[in-house]
């Protein structure tokens, strides 16, 4: 059989169309708009000085520079911030309750003296007076109360993510515009959902601590409620955009909207359910740090006031054992990632 | 039996699907319908279970009208297989064909995945009788080959026993010899059961093969009907040569907007 080439028209022949250059004017005026753009924010952020001041930093580390505001800064709180804290002390006359027959494991009592300034009533002069005291030592104390909070933190996010997922799935399923029974309904459920989002945590904390007292309640909620602002948004996007066809075999043969869902869209989606999800449960637990600050609960609560006592030792530690958590929890994510997909 | 009723559809963009398609498939036909892409094959189909919404005409499955009362009740006794399967390709074969039974299952069952013994049982028989094996049963359906792929589609549409089955070019992307074997299997799952069968095709010698009767389409009208033996390479010719066809109307169909809700 004979194959004949396609003709192709000669070069140079005129053809009622053609294909653009990529890039014209336009481009050129959004480019400069997006430079200015960036000055304009640049300097009133004061990217500027930033950019001096770390320079300076650099050339202080090299010797290259006399002095340098950040690294001073910096080397005074490292200073006092290690080493990190992992021992508990106690006075034995505290402890009423204590048997010294049977101390705590790993701990035990010892003699210290101690110089105290004290205000002599008969002179009115300060004189410094030694007690000799006894004192309960416990070696990784720190470290086990750190651990206990630590654990907290971790179910605080445990659950503000069980309640965020518990709480989007209606959510998502009248945020799909495809699912959602009418416009009205639609339009709520979305405004809802961008409600939940636009409050951070920190600041929903803030209020809930008010409402719910301190303690984890307020921190659970506080996650739980933005979170499921944020899943909601991404379960409803993706029922949105699942593969049409299998759905539309299910509404063929009338299976309904609930079964065509579990049976059509479900399955296609759930891959990226499991890594919002498990994203959320990641967020959720640095968050968990985070908002303790504000009294709901947690690590953080310890952090605030470590921090609010000068005791940089004991944040050392607090801030080294949630950089462990995340990175555990990291490398276990990964895992059952891989196994689930 | 299904009647087409002096059938119009026209698109939101002016476009006219149907023009005034009037039909009557008596029962426990095979009924082929050729033509050209964007004659309206598929928008015909989809008339009988509701997926496209007649602009005007009626359709009538046994003589009941089919309308929003009566829609769900009569996509029961209708089957769909389609061109590109409709698998949920992330679930288990299992899964795919059981979910032909979905809407004769209690919400409860369907969540849970609990189906009845003899539906479980009926899945199986389906599986076998369209040439699978019970290794395939857990695979899941996008790893399944094409041919495969279609098998499944069969045994889920015939999991409610259909009185009327649409195939919408069911061997569109399947190889000449499979495409045999699936059209035989529809034929005769279909004749076992007494079931009507609306079929398009693109592939004439499978028509003729197949079909008890022939529709031929062109631009929304019905332009043949008659049997087999009756539709000549001259017919061929006519249905096909010099259709000067826009391209965008395959288009058109495939992205028209009932897709675009699951009502």
């Amino acid at each position: 059989m004979n194959s004949r080439p396609i003709p192709v028209p000669p070069q140079g022949t005129a053809l009622h169309w053609q294909l653009n250059t990529p890039y014209n004017y336009k481009h050129l005026l959004v480019l400069f708009a997006i430079v200015v753009l960036l000055l304009v924010t640049g300097q009133r952020t004061e990217m500027d000085r930033m950019l001096v001041m770390t320079t300076e930093a650099v050339g202080n580390l090299l010797g290259i520079a006399d002095d340098s505001q950040v690294v001073r800064g910096l080397s005074r709180v490292g200073e006092a911030m290690w080493p990190p804290m992992i021992s508990e002390s106690d006075e034995i006359s505290r402890l009423p309750d204590l048997d010294r027959d049977k101390l705590p494991l790993f701990s035990r009592i010892e003699v210290q003296q101690r110089v105290e300034q004290r205000m002599n009533l008969e002179t009115l002069q300060l004189e410094a007076t030694t007690d000799t005291i006894e004192v309960l030592i416990k070696p990784v104390g720190y470290l086990w109360t750190v651990f206990v909070k630590m654990i907290e933190t971790l179910e605080i996010a445990l659950w503000g993510t069980i309640l965020s997922v518990f709480l989007s799935i209606p959510l998502a399923y009248f945020a799909a515009r495809n699912y959602s029974p009418n416009r009205y309904i639609y339009t709520a459920a979305r405004g809802i959902i961008s409600l939940l989002r636009s409050a951070p945590e920190l600041i929903v904390a803030l209020f809930l601590v008010l409402a719910y007292g301190f303690g984890p309640i307020a921190g659970v909620l506080a996650l739980g409620l933005h979170a499921a602002g944020f899943l909601g948004k991404f379960y409803a996007e993706d029922i949105e955009n699942a593969d049409k066809k299998p759905q539309e075999a299910l509404e063929a043969i009338g299976a309904g909207k609930i079964k065509t869902l579990w049976y059509g869209v479900l399955p296609q989606v759930i891959p990226q359910y499991i890594a919002y999800t498990t994203y959320i449960l990641d967020r959720n637990l640095r968050m968990a740090t985070v908002i303790g600050l504000v009294g709901a609960g947690g690590i953080g609560q310890e952090l605030k006031g470590r921090f609010d006592m000068f005791q940089y030792g004991h944040v050392m530690t607090i801030l080294i054992a949630i950089f462990l958590f995340v990175f555990i929890l990291d490398q276990v994510q990964a895992r059952i990632r891989a196994r689930l997909i | 039996m299904i009647q087409f009723d002096a059938i119009h559809k026209v698109w939101p963009d002016g476009t006219q699907a149907l023009c005034n398609v009037s039909l009557e498939i008596p029962r426990g036909q095979f009924c082929v319908v050729l033509g050209p892409s964007g004659a309206g094959k598929s928008t015909l189909l989809r008339a009988v279970n509701g997926l496209m919404r007649p602009s005007g005409g009626r359709v009538l499955i046994d003589d009941i009208e089919f309308n929003l009362g009566s829609e769900r009740q009569l996509r029961q006794r209708v089957a769909m297989i389609h061109q590109h399967f409709n698998l949920t390709n992330r679930m288990s074969v299992a899964a795919n064909v059981l979910a032909g039974v979905l809407p004769s299952v209690s919400t409860v069952r369907a969540l849970s995945g609990w189906f009845k013994p003899e539906q479980r049982h009926k899945a199986c028989q389906l599986l076998d009788r369209v040439g699978l094996t019970p290794t395939h049963l857990k695979r899941r359906a996008g790893d399944l080959s094409g041919g495969q792929q279609q098998r499944v589609g069969i045994a889920r549409a015939f999991m409610m026993d259909p009185e009327v089955v649409l195939a919408d070019e069911p061997v569109a992307s399947l190889d000449p010899k499979i495409s045999r074997d699936i059209l035989g299997l529809i034929r005769d799952a279909a004749r076992e059961q007494g079931a009507t069968v609306l079929c398009s095709l693109h592939q004439i010698d499978l028509a003729r093969e197949f079909g008890d009767r022939i529709v031929g389409m062109r631009n929304g009208r019905v332009v043949f009907d008659g049997s087999p033996a009756e539709f000549t390479d001259d017919c061929v010719r006519s249905l096909y040569e010099g259709a000067h066809w826009d391209d965008s109307a395959d288009d058109a169909e495939q992205n028209e907007p009932v897709q675009r809700s699951v009502a």
